[in-house]
């Protein structure tokens, strides 16, 4: 009778020490897998740069797990939930109700590409109260009095503003001459148009320079001819080139080349990533793009450059792009964040975010080498990049401190 | 869609009950995910049904309703961004918009027919989406209102604009439920299957074109607007964008043009469908959404090309039919009255009808040529004639499907040459076709009915107008049958009857005996000398000359686009020209005989 009594106190015991078990178990896999959310297009014609920034997240996360997780948080490991915002506003929309419907343990998300997907997922995150980091440039998405969105790039305007006194700074470095007349040849689509707007309207005056040159086309172009023609004849000190579509950067460029203006001889310079995607070099002569440059919020500097090798290692691409430096730079300040708040909760994430005043770690992938967020959410001295083909590869340039190569400018 | 007066409860309770069951489930539901899509699916819902208002019941196709939607949506946005004025009161206002812009839109584009209309429909939204790129908006975000948030439309509990979608889409199926019983549904129907039969039967093509196309940009500026408020970032691709006007379009399509319930249906199966698609496995088979999506469709334009909609009734038909003892022919013919067989001429003077000097060429060919007679009141005129004489072209210039290069038309002392045939048909003259053309996939009382509005604006009265009608030719126990399934002869009397519904003072009968045995010849005879009895002139144009002979008063003979000869039946058949020109010399040994 005892024995059997003990038997079934010893069942007891087990089953209690079995569900205790199983209860730590979980506990312990609640604490350790953090997770962090990326929403990017990854169907659809943008899929390919979504892919990219997944790579990154998947590079940056894998990073972090290896070097002992989020320390504050027992080591802690985190863990991406990836979500497609397709290739239209509505459906990133969509996809961003899914997010915070369906991953309600969400600390913090990076995402979501284009300005305007970005625009329609930070009004849902917004209301559900997870913070978002982005580099999309539209100064909308700061501008709304939004409490739960961060913006790591320079903005739009930033961008705008910067790009020209960069630019003269540079070629008056390379030369010793100041540019004094200028083209501008752009499509109408929404950032060529935002980022041509204070060009237009206040830099020319302010900097002394004269338009020689202005036309806008509707992408995707016929015919480069008679535009390249108009900038060949009244020969501007700069070329301000503003395509986005890969097939009319291809057409101007290719173009421009016949017309004697390539490979730098008439300084060409861009805005975004669009006319340094690897997609470029595998669609025409690489010679052609020699010496075109573009204005960027992010790209890899000289203080990547472990970064960068371990990337083209790691996933066969030729260079990352700033698709790349940012989403995996987003990942470490999600990172920086956990760690200062100690709890893997999103009204924490956000204070950390907001509080944040970092100038190591994540920050060295951010141009101007510091994280701090002003009241709007836009990252205080956030600056410009600037990147030129060279030798087939994009390689920053300017300011000088975080660039990886010397301009080339033509001396005339 | 059926005019047959149907009890109210059994059409309406449907869509209340469905509302009610929506809004329930709407009630259990708190993933803010599911809510967005049970959200969406009633403003596509409602977008299909304002394309359905036009495309559908019209017949016109409309590729472009895009620009309404878009024009909808950024008026709210604009409105609150700029103005500060309130969703409440821009969702309204956007309605009126989206009106205007089909007054505008479709007055121009309506010169245009069948693709070329689809084709400049195609244009708008896409002109329209550079232009607002060129104005600067390419991302417009509605400001979030964190006080007053209801004031402007913005709700922490998204059941809100699940039940603002569905009250919005059940006041829709109601309006359309309402119009496609009223004369709005019975015009376009016609108009959608035979626009020249409709003008012919006295329907303003033209302005029903405009009415439809008013309305239903309307209602797509409001879904439109609503769509903004959702959405909280406008930009032209999603608001202007081709798949606007695609997914207004396939809706419909899917679940069955011309009904109140196709595109509801539509809606509620695609868009949680593509969603659901999209979300669980767009990452594992990136674009199964528009693989799966195409294949649904294409599957159901294989299986149900009419939409599923009309599938499920023409099945249910099917079933009644059979269970339908068939009606018999002889209980046909006793409807008709045999008591006109005999036909007193007519001795009055009063002239109805005057032509004078009708000329009309097609480049060398003169059709007409300096045609001048007059027709009499209550006198039943025949027109004969070789082949090519001129007997159709003479009947279009008179009811308005030509205008004559030269000459006047006199009705009832008015010249009315060169108005357009519903014009034509609303002062009093009716007609028939020389090949019928009823409206097939209406019921017979609906073709009638289509014929009667021109007299009769009130449903009640154009309706037992039609009844009347039906009941004068002996059609009344075929009242709710498709005309689509007709024979011969009942197509020719139901012609009859939807010009008479009309009430002409005189009909133009294009060879209304054309292709019948010779005991169905006799049933139109009769009502036409019925018909000629009770007062309305008739002039017939016929090549069975031995029916002619008993049925005219006096013949008018035209040759070469030209009268050879007009006068009595016994006059005309002797006559040695038109015995040379058209009746050949085996009628004037036939004569002999007799």
């Amino acid at each position: 009778m005892g024995s059997k009594m003990s038997n079934r106190r010893r069942f007891t015991i087990a089953v209690v020490a079995a569900g205790l078990a199983l209860l730590a178990g979980t506990a312990s896999a609640q604490k350790k897998d953090i997770e962090v959310g990326l929403i990017a297009p990854m169907t659809g014609p943008y899929a390919r740069q979504g892919q990219v920034m997944k790579m990154a997240a998947d590079l940056a996360i894998d990073t972090i797990n290896k070097q002992g997780g989020v320390k504050s948080l027992g080591g802690a490991r985190l863990k991406l939930a990836v979500f497609d915002a397709g290739d239209s506003v509505e459906k990133a929309k969509n996809a961003a109700q899914r997010m915070v419907a369906e991953a309600p343990n969400l600390v913090a998300a990076t995402g979501a590409y284009l300005s305007s997907f970005t625009l329609a997922v930070t009004e849902v995150t917004e209301r559900a109260q997870l913070p978002v980091l982005t580099f999309s440039y539209s100064d909308l998405i700061t501008s709304r009095g939004f409490r739960y969105v961060f913006q790591t790039s320079a903005t739009g305007e930033q961008l705008a503003e910067g790009s020209l006194p960069a630019l003269l700074d540079m070629a008056e470095k390379a030369t010793g001459k100041r540019p004094k007349t200028i083209g501008i040849v752009m499509d109408n689509t929404a950032a060529s148009v935002s980022f041509a707007k204070p060009i237009r309207a206040t830099q020319l005056t302010k900097l002394g320079l004269t338009l020689v040159v202005d036309e806008t086309f509707t992408p995707p172009l016929a015919n480069a001819t008679p535009i390249v023609q108009k900038v060949r004849s009244q020969r501007p000190d700069v070329l301000i080139l503003l395509p986005t579509v890969i097939g009319d950067s291809k057409l101007l460029l290719e173009k421009m080349n016949e017309f004697g203006l390539g490979k730098g001889r008439l300084p060409t310079i861009s805005s975004g990533a669009a006319i340094l995607d690897p997609d470029l070099k595998t669609n025409m002569n690489v010679e052609q793009l020699e010496g075109v440059m573009s204005v960027v919020a992010a790209w890899s500097t000289s203080a990547q450059k472990d970064i960068t090798r371990e990337f083209i290692q790691k996933t066969g691409e030729p260079w990352p792009t700033q698709h790349f430096v940012t989403t995996y730079g987003d990942i470490w300040i999600m990172h920086a964040a956990l760690e200062a708040a100690g709890k893997a909760d999103r009204a924490a994430v956000t204070a950390a975010l907001r509080s944040m005043d970092i100038t190591t770690g994540a920050a060295k992938f951010f141009p101007g080498g510091r994280v701090k967020f002003d009241t709007s959410g836009r990252r205080e001295s956030a600056t410009l990049l600037i990147v030129q083909w060279q030798k087939g590869v994009p390689v920053t340039v300017y300011p000088p401190k975080e660039a990886v190569a010397e301009p080339l400018w033509p001396k005339r | 869609m059926s005019a047959v007066p149907a009890s109210h409860a059994r059409t309406v309770m449907p869509i209340l009950g469905f509302g009610f069951v929506y809004a329930l489930l709407t009630a259990f539901v708190d993933n803010s995910y599911h809510l967005l899509i049970l959200t969406v699916v009633p403003v596509w819902a409602v977008m299909g049904l304002a394309w359905n208002l036009f495309s559908g019941y019209g017949g016109l196709v409309s590729f472009g309703h895009a620009a309404f939607f878009g024009l909808g949506a950024y008026f709210v946005a604009l409105a609150q961004t700029v103005w500060g004025l309130s969703p409440w009161i821009g969702i309204p206002c956007a309605g009126v918009i989206g009106a205007v812009a089909g007054l505008v839109i479709g007055l121009p584009t309506f010169r245009l027919r069948g693709h070329y209309f689809a084709l400049a429909m195609l244009a708008y939204p896409l002109a329209l989406l550079y232009v607002f790129e060129w104005l600067g908006y390419q991302e417009l975000a509605l400001p979030m209102m964190r006080e007053q948030a209801a004031a402007f439309m913005q709700f922490e509990d998204h059941r809100v604009y699940v039940l603002l979608a569905l009250a919005m889409m059940v006041a829709v199926m109601l309006l359309t439920n309402v119009l496609e019983r009223a004369r709005y549904g019975v015009s376009l129907t016609a108009m959608k299957q035979d626009e020249a039969a409709a003008e012919a039967a006295g329907i303003d093509t033209r302005a029903w074109k405009l009415r439809a196309i008013v309305l239903s940009a309307a209602i797509a500026g409001v879904a439109g607007g609503f769509y903004a408020v959702v959405l909280l970032v406008v930009t032209p691709p999603a608001v202007f964008g081709m798949l606007v006007s695609l997914q207004a379009l396939i809706v419909a399509m899917f679940g069955g043009v011309g009904t109140v319930w196709g595109p509801v249906l539509g809606a509620v199966v695609l868009v949680p469908l593509s969603e659901l698609l999209h979300a669980r496995l767009g990452d594992v088979f990136p674009g199964i959404q528009g693989v799966v999506y195409g294949v649904a469709i294409i599957a159901v334009i294989l299986i149900a090309p009419e939409g599923v909609v009309w599938r499920w009734r023409d099945w249910r038909r099917r079933r009644l039919t059979i269970d339908l003892p068939p009606v018999g022919e002889a209980a046909l013919r006793s409807t008709v009255s045999r008591a006109a067989s005999i036909r007193v001429p007519r001795t009055t003077t009063e002239t109805v009808l005057e032509v004078r000097g009708l000329s009309k060429a097609f480049g060398g060919l003169r059709a007409l040529q300096d045609v001048t007679l007059s027709v009499a009141s209550g006198e039943i005129l025949g027109v004969i004639g070789p082949n090519g004489a001129g007997k159709t072209t003479f009947f279009n210039a008179l009811n308005g499907f030509l205008r004559p290069d030269a000459g006047s038309v006199i009705f009832e002392g008015r010249d009315v040459t060169g108005w357009s045939p519903h014009r034509l048909c609303a002062a009093g003259v009716g007609r028939t076709f020389q090949v019928v053309r009823p409206f097939r996939r209406m019921s017979v009382l609906e073709n009638a009915l289509a014929g009667a509005f021109v007299r009769h604006p009130k449903m009640e009265a154009a309706r037992s107008a039609a009844h009347e009608a039906l009941d004068r030719v002996g059609l009344a126990h075929l009242a709710s049958t498709p005309a689509g399934g007709l024979s011969n002869r009942e197509l020719r009397l139901l012609e009859l009857a939807r010009a008479l519904a009309g009430g002409p003072r005189i009909l133009l009968l294009d060879e209304t005996l054309a292709g019948l045995a010779a005991g169905d010849v006799d049933d139109i005879l009769n009502v036409v000398r019925s018909l000629a009895a009770d007062g309305t002139t008739i002039v017939i144009i016929e090549h069975t000359m031995p029916a002619m002979v008993r049925l005219v008063d006096r013949f008018v003979v035209l040759d070469h686009g030209a009268v050879l000869v007009e006068g009595r039946p016994d006059e005309i058949t002797t006559h040695p020209a038109v015995v040379d020109a058209y009746l050949g010399t085996k009628w004037r040994a036939g004569r002999a005989r007799d």
